[in-house]
């Protein structure tokens, strides 16, 4: 890995600022997440072996610059994806693939709808992902970028938790 | 006011071993006047993001220059990349806008701002020192080698007349070379070509 490229959010803002007293991996931040897709697939054309990493909600709204760019251009890139809402999906026993993504749901002042939106997009788009949970799920970096350069496509691992969290 | 063809020469005449990422309206004029292993279309891709894409490539190549040639409407996708080019202090990117004030490929429908945004001030509120513009064809091509030359980010707006472009399709059959190839396979060209050290 020699970057990484995205926007912190609560989640993922103490490894933001790691990386950020780092020289390896070059972080570069971005205005908008799906630019981090963009500067990704240029930087792999450059010969370099990028990551991204960025909530879900930047995950949603970076839907073109994702299609257009790394997922047209084949680019074996590993996502880091920060997984707002799961707790509340989760303990609402929501989980998306058995529940309708009608509006009553999505309008639910108890449900983050971005939570529940994130496996359905990432299946509707054919990506492929997995969980970052526990310490032992580390392993699970190293399958991604496996996974990723043999399918030739991205892959997505999602963060259900405070990177920080104990 | 410039014609296309008055923007592309001069460009392509200075142009040596730099990296050259097209967009929209520029895609297929550019490729009348070259073919090089080093140009790269950013055509059946997304569109607002051939800037980043670029910047991504300068990045990772700070040796070589990357010059983007993109369209007004594209940047106006995407604002936010001048403030994060700014950011990363690529000395090695230059930024073209080309200001035709048009959605071009779609029917010349006028792009928000025609008329009065100045990229030239937006460039340099985000924070980008070299920023340019240009209307005549001769200062232009007289100010291609300073532009070129020294430390970016360089973003340059050129008022250009609108065109007739069509949609732009990747296939066999298209006059621009590299218009033939898929996407994936024009990324993977450039990457081994950018990895071949005899180049």
């Amino acid at each position: 890995m020699t970057h990484v490229v995205g926007l912190p959010d609560n989640a993922s803002a103490a490894l933001f600022s790691l990386l950020s007293s780092e020289k390896k991996p070059q972080l570069v931040t971005v205005t908008r997440e799906g630019e981090a897709f963009a500067v990704a697939a240029g930087l792999w054309v450059g010969g370099k072996n990028p990551v991204v990493l960025i909530q879900n909600t930047g995950l949603l709204e970076s839907g073109d610059g994702l299609r257009g760019t790394v997922m047209r251009m084949r680019i074996p890139l590993v996502c880091l994806v920060t997984y707002r809402g799961y707790s509340t999906m989760a303990g609402a026993k929501l989980a998306p693939p058995r529940e309708g993504l009608h509006s009553e749901i999505l309008s639910r002042r108890d449900i983050d709808s971005v939570a529940v939106l994130t496996e359905p997009t990432l299946k509707a788009w054919g990506l492929s992902y997995d969980f970052l949970v526990e310490n032992d799920d580390l392993a699970k970096i190293s399958e991604a970028f496996k996974k990723a350069k043999e399918s030739i496509q991205p892959t997505v691992l999602l963060i259900p938790r405070d990177l920080t969290a104990g | 006011m410039l014609t296309k063809d008055e923007f592309i020469i001069p460009l392509v005449r200075h142009r040596t071993q730099e990296i050259v990422v097209t967009s929209m309206g520029m895609v297929r004029p550019w490729a009348k006047h070259s073919d090089h292993l080093f140009d790269f279309a950013c055509a059946d891709s997304a569109m607002g993001h051939a800037a980043d894409f670029a910047l991504g490539i300068a990045l990772a190549r700070p040796e070589r220059i990357v010059i983007c040639i993109n369209g007004d409407g594209s940047m106006l996708m995407n604002l936010g990349t001048l403030v994060t080019i700014a950011q990363s202090k690529a000395k090695n990117i230059v930024l073209f806008v080309m200001q035709n004030e048009r959605y071009e490929i779609t029917g010349n429908q006028p792009v928000p701002g025609a008329g009065s945004a100045d990229y030239v001030l937006l460039a340099r509120g985000a924070g980008i020192g070299r920023a340019y513009f240009f209307d005549d064809p001769q200062k232009f091509s007289a100010s291609l080698p300073d532009l070129l030359d020294g430390d970016g980010p360089v973003i340059v707006a050129v008022r250009v007349e609108a065109g007739s472009e069509r949609p732009l399709n990747r296939q066999k059959a298209e006059p621009a070379r590299y218009l033939r190839p898929s996407l994936a396979e024009s990324a993977c060209a450039l990457r081994e070509a950018l990895s071949d050290e005899r180049i």
